[in-house]
Formats: structure tokens, C-alpha cells, sequence
């Protein structure tokens, strides 16, 4: 089947109901994007899909044909992410950083959508876990990223 | 004189009094009719042995009577009843713990009619009011396959928890009078051959009602075929719904072509729903190894039960939902941040691999009992085809609270459509009070 991740287009062989996660990491290379628990519980595997973040370790493969994945390693040629990753970077969000791929997935997807988050909201969509117990970092960061305007 | 006429006339009413006694007595120890009384089961031919193996498979045998990891049907699957656990027997060909010694008129009033050798009562957990409209042939087919097909393999059987004088069986008899068919199916001439096999298979060895028909008083199952509208019209049972199989709009089939019952049955999923609870096991070992032919007659045969627009209510209709609108509603907030990866911000799950919620029996039935059943300790594994699932509904039993899961539940089950209501927490402490293992009053979850 035909997989367009990070703009480019792949060729991949894989059964419909191989997660997605398991074709990027293993069939593709691109481990940016971190294996947690499998069970869509900590959100280490997050990638986005048509902007929105969906856990690719409970995303079947089949599911995203046709539509735009984006993982960390291209987050950067967002405008939005490239302002996740400047913020994680100025407030050094990552401790093992393990978790902060997925974490970045999350803030990019929430900014997307909803430029400047409440506090109630920036709750609601970062829920991933972190081992290092980062959140407070995360949550600055986040809080710092609601505030700005699109382009600032 | 007053004297002897009393006695006279106490003499006049012992006597239908005695006569009652001994009838009761021969009817409830009596061996019932076999048709192979004068039957020497000589030859098993290989063909006969592994047709009883298919009449094993569709009648889930292996289910009870198998435990993981033990010899295959050498039983002890420990079943709850009201009145105390009892046990699943060894029905490998053994001649001191197993069935080695039956013939195939023993074999057949056991499997028929529930009265094991001597006249001893089996209880009706094995499902002989089902299985008695197995037809002769498949009877015979069963016998071959016990006796050659399977190992034989010593193990004692374990004793009833059941105290006297409930441990009593002969009441049984009585019950079966009452309550249990007792002839083979008989085709309907106003109907084709592929209908009549889907009525065999579903009434007879896939004995569906025993979990999906609701049961009366007696813990009778209310009706054994089609003639009964209580037929397969979904039952509340060791802590699941076991759905409608009928043409209900919103608990049953209605939504469902044949096609799609049989997808179900032989990959274990469809894009309405993937199969959890009891039936993970009824899937894992019965219904995937039928023949398309036997699933499309099963399919067929369940389509022709008409629905009953009073007891299912007002038709679902997908309604979309702005779940990010509502992040102040607590239960839709445990949603969006617990549920919805898998099952989608829409409720729409993902094709046949994740189910959706919207529209789902569980967020429609009034009975709640699956919803929080599956939420409190998730699914069990799933093996299609010898593959085990790729995805599963994790257990939040440890990870969320009973008021957690009552407001996401409520919140499932109000949201796109869905109407099957409100949960309370005290309904989810239940639950899971029974279905935690180490407590002391568990549900065993595989009863049949
Ligand atoms: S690995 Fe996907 S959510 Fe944990
Ligand atoms: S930074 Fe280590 S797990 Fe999050």
C-alpha cells in the first residue's frame, strides 16, 4: 500500500491491521517516534494524521492511506511545530526524553487547531505520560505557546 | 369401629398416595429412551471420527470442558450457579474418571437428555435442553469422535459445592419435564434446506440461547426456538448483556446483513462490533471453525427472527457530537483523554478493527452491564485463525474510579445517538466487586 509520511510517499508492504506505528519504526527507519505500552495508554507513539494526533500504536495501517502523516523528524517544517520544538527547546521541556516526541505531537496538534488554548483545554490534550515527570516544563511551555499570536 | 373405619379409609388414600410415590420415583430415576439401545457402536471410521470432531466444534464442548492448559476435555471448568460451583466433567475416553465406559445410548441420554449412567440428573449447565434436538446421525458422529478422536486422560472429577439437600438431582427430572425439549430437530417443510440448517445449528449444538435467550423463574430458558418471542431476544448473564439476535434495530441484528453475521462469526469482528466478553470464547473456539456454508445458514436463519420495536425502542440514528465543546463535562473529558485514540472523537472507531461506540449495543441496551464489564477489566485476547489479535481493549479497573467510569460511561451511552442512559457508580462498584478474582464472591466468567 501507498503511505504518504513527512511528504514523501511510500511503498509498503503490510497486513491492513499492522499498526502504523510498526511501519514507521520498523519498516521505514524513522524511530523518532518511541514505542511505549501498545495499548494507546502513554502516548510515546504519537503521530499526526491531517493535522490531528492520533497514537500510532492503535492506528491500523490501512487507516491512514490516502491521508498526510507527519512524525517528529519532519515537525519542523510546520510552522506550528517549529514553534512546539523553539518553546521545548528555550524552557528544556525534555529531561531522558523519551516521552517528548509524542509530547510535541500533542502540543503541535492542539495549537493547530486551537491557536490559543485555555488552560481547561491544554489539560484536556496533553495527557501523555512522562517517566521524568516533566509536566510542569510541558505545561509552561504550552501556556507560553497560547499566549503568543500565529507568527509572533 | 371408628377405629377401623379410619384406618379404611386412611388404607383408601395411602394408596394413590404410594401409588403417586412410586410413579414419581420411576420417572425421576429413569433411564429416557435412547434410539441406539440396541446399537453396538463396532466400527468408528476415520470419516465419522472427524465429522464428531465439526459436531464438537460447533457445539463448544471444549469451552467447558477443557481448562488452559489441561488435557483437552479432561473438564474442571468451574462453573457459578445460585446454589454453589459445580464442575465441568471428563468426557475423555478414560474407563475409570472419563466416559470410556458409555455406550452410545449412555452417551446419547447424557448429551440429549442430561441423565448420566444410573439415572443420575446432570445439571442443566450443561446445555441438553439444546442439545437434544442434535439429530441422530450428529449424536452418533459425537460418540465416534469422544471415543477415538480424544485422548483418553485420568483425572478425577471434583465434587460440587452445593450443599445437601440442594445437592439433591433428582428434582431435576421434574424440571426437565417442565422446561427441556426432548426431541431432534425437525426441519420446517414451509422452509428451505439452508434455513433449516441455521435453525439446527442455532438452537441445537450452538445452543445461542443458553446465553442470549433471557431465562424465566426457573432459570428456564424462555423459549427454544422461534415460536417464543423471548427467543434469543438478549439476557443478562454472569455480568454481561448477551445481545438480541434478532432484527432489533438498536440491541440486535437489525443493522447487520448476513454477510456481516457471517464475518463476525468466522473473523471474530465487523465494522458494527468485535466480540468481547463470553463470546471471545465462543469465537475462539466454536464459531470461527464452522463452514461458510453452516455460517451463512446461521446468518440466514437469525435474519428471518423478527425484531420487537417495544422492547428495543426509538431506531438509533447517528447524531454527531462536538465532544471538544463539551471538556466540562467530566465524563466527556475522561472520554477524550481515555477513550477516543481508539474509538475515534466521533465514536466511530476504526473500520472493523476498532469498534465504534455509536450505535453500539452497550450504549443502547438498558442493561449496563457490558459496558462496565468491559471498561472495569477490558477484553481477552482474540485468536482468528490461529493470529492473535492486533488490538484490545485495555482494563482501567486500576486506572479509574467508579465515578469515573459511571460519568464516561454516561457520557458514551448519551453521546451520537446513543440512548441507552445513565450508569451509577454503585452499579460499576458492583461489578467490579464480582468480577474482581480475588474476591470472594467472583463471577466466573466462563460459564458456558
Ligand atoms: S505506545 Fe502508543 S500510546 Fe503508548
Ligand atoms: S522526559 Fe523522560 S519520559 Fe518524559
Amino acid at each position: 500500500m501507498e503511505l504518504r509520511i513527512n511528504q514523501k510517499t511510500y511503498e509498503v508492504e503490510a497486513d491492513a491491521d499492522t499498526p502504523l506505528l510498526w511501519v514507521i519504526r520498523d519498516d521505514l527507519g524513522l524511530t523518532g517516534t518511541k514505542y511505549g505500552c501498545g495499548l494507546a495508554q502513554c502516548g510515546a507513539c504519537s503521530v499526526l494524521v491531517d493535522g490531528s494526533v492520533v497514537r500510532a500504536c492503535v492506528t491500523p495501517v490501512a487507516g491512514v492511506v490516502g491521508r498526510e502523516v507527519t512524525t517528529i523528524e519532519a515537525i519542523e517544517a510546520d510552522s506550528v511545530g517549529k514553534r512546539v520544538v523553539a518553546a521545548w527547546v528555550e524552557h528544556q521541556v525534555a529531561q531522558c526524553g523519551y516521552c517528548q516526541s509524542g509530547q510535541v505531537m500533542a502540543a503541535t496538534a492542539l495549537l493547530k487547531h486551537t491557536p490559543n488554548p485555555s488552560d481547561a483545554q491544554i489539560d484536556a490534550a496533553m495527557v501523555n505520560l512522562c517517566r521524568c515527570g516533566t509536566y510542569n516544563a510541558i505545561h509552561a511551555a504550552v501556556h507560553d505557546l497560547a499566549a503568543q499570536q500565529e507568527g509572533a | 369401629m371408628t377405629h377401623s373405619r379410619f384406618a379404611r379409609t386412611a388404607g383408601w388414600l395411602a394408596l394413590p398416595c404410594l401409588v403417586a410415590a412410586g410413579l414419581l420415583a420411576w420417572y425421576v430415576t429413569r433411564d429416557p429412551a435412547s434410539p441406539f439401545e440396541a446399537e453396538q457402536a463396532a466400527r468408528f471410521d476415520p470419516a465419522l471420527v472427524s465429522r464428531g470432531e465439526y459436531v464438537a466444534r460447533l457445539s463448544d464442548c471444549v469451552a467447558c470442558h477443557s481448562l488452559p492448559g489441561g488435557k483437552p476435555f479432561a473438564g474442571g471448568l468451574e462453573m457459578a450457579t445460585p446454589l454453589g460451583a459445580i464442575h465441568a466433567t471428563n468426557v475423555t475416553p478414560d474407563r475409570d474418571t472419563g466416559i470410556g465406559h458409555y455406550s452410545l445410548a449412555d452417551f446419547d441420554r447424557a448429551v440429549r437428555h442430561g441423565v448420566a449412567p444410573g439415572g443420575r440428573r446432570l445439571y442443566p449447565a450443561m446445555p441438553y435442553p439444546s442439545y437434544a434436538k442434535l439429530s441422530d446421525d450428529d449424536v452418533r458422529a459425537l460418540y465416534a469422535f469422544f471415543m477415538k478422536g480424544v485422548q483418553p486422560a485420568q483425572q478425577a472429577n471434583l465434587a460440587s459445592d452445593i450443599p445437601w439437600p440442594l445437592n439433591m438431582r433428582w428434582p431435576i427430572a421434574l424440571w426437565n419435564g417442565l422446561f427441556a425439549a426432548n426431541t431432534p430437530y425437525a426441519a420446517k417443510p414451509d422452509q428451505d434446506a439452508q434455513w433449516n440448517r441455521g435453525a439446527y445449528i442455532v438452537q441445537g449444538p450452538g445452543h445461542c440461547g443458553s446465553c442470549h435467550t433471557p431465562r424465566g423463574l426457573a432459570f428456564n430458558e424462555k423459549a427454544l426456538d422461534e415460536s417464543g418471542k423471548p427467543f434469543l431476544a438478549g439476557a443478562l448473564l454472569d455480568g454481561w448483556y448477551a445481545p438480541s439476535l434478532r432484527a432489533d434495530h438498536n440491541t440486535g441484528l437489525g443493522r447487520w446483513s448476513e454477510a456481516e453475521i457471517v464475518q463476525f462469526l468466522k473473523t471474530g469482528r465487523n465494522r458494527h462490533a468485535v466480540v468481547y466478553g463470553s463470546m471471545t470464547e465462543a469465537f475462539n473456539n466454536s464459531t470461527q471453525f464452522m463452514s461458510d456454508d453452516d455460517l451463512a445458514a446461521i446468518g440466514r436463519y437469525l435474519k428471518s427472527l423478527p425484531g420487537d420495536p417495544q422492547r428495543d425502542g426509538t431506531p438509533w440514528q447517528y447524531q454527531a457530537e462536538s465532544v471538544a465543546a463539551k471538556l466540562d463535562n467530566p465524563g466527556a473529558h475522561t472520554y477524550v483523554t481515555r477513550c477516543a485514540s481508539c474509538h475515534g472523537l466521533d465514536g466511530k472507531g476504526q473500520a472493523e478493527w476498532m469498534p465504534p461506540l455509536a450505535g453500539a449495543t452497550s450504549a443502547l441496551a438498558k442493561e449496563s452491564a457490558s459496558a462496565i464489564n468491559i471498561t472495569l477489566n477490558g477484553s481477552q485476547r482474540i485468536v482468528a485463525a490461529g493470529l492473535p489479535d492486533a488490538y484490545r481493549m485495555p482494563a482501567f479497573r486500576e486506572q479509574l474510579s467508579d465515578r469515573e467510569i459511571a460519568e464516561v460511561l454516561s457520557f458514551v451511552r448519551g453521546a451520537w445517538g446513543n440512548h441507552g442512559g445513565a450508569v451509577g457508580a454503585q452499579a460499576v462498584g458492583t461489578l467490579r466487586g464480582h468480577t474482581d478474582p480475588a474476591s470472594s464472591s467472583p463471577i466466573v466468567l466462563h460459564m458456558r
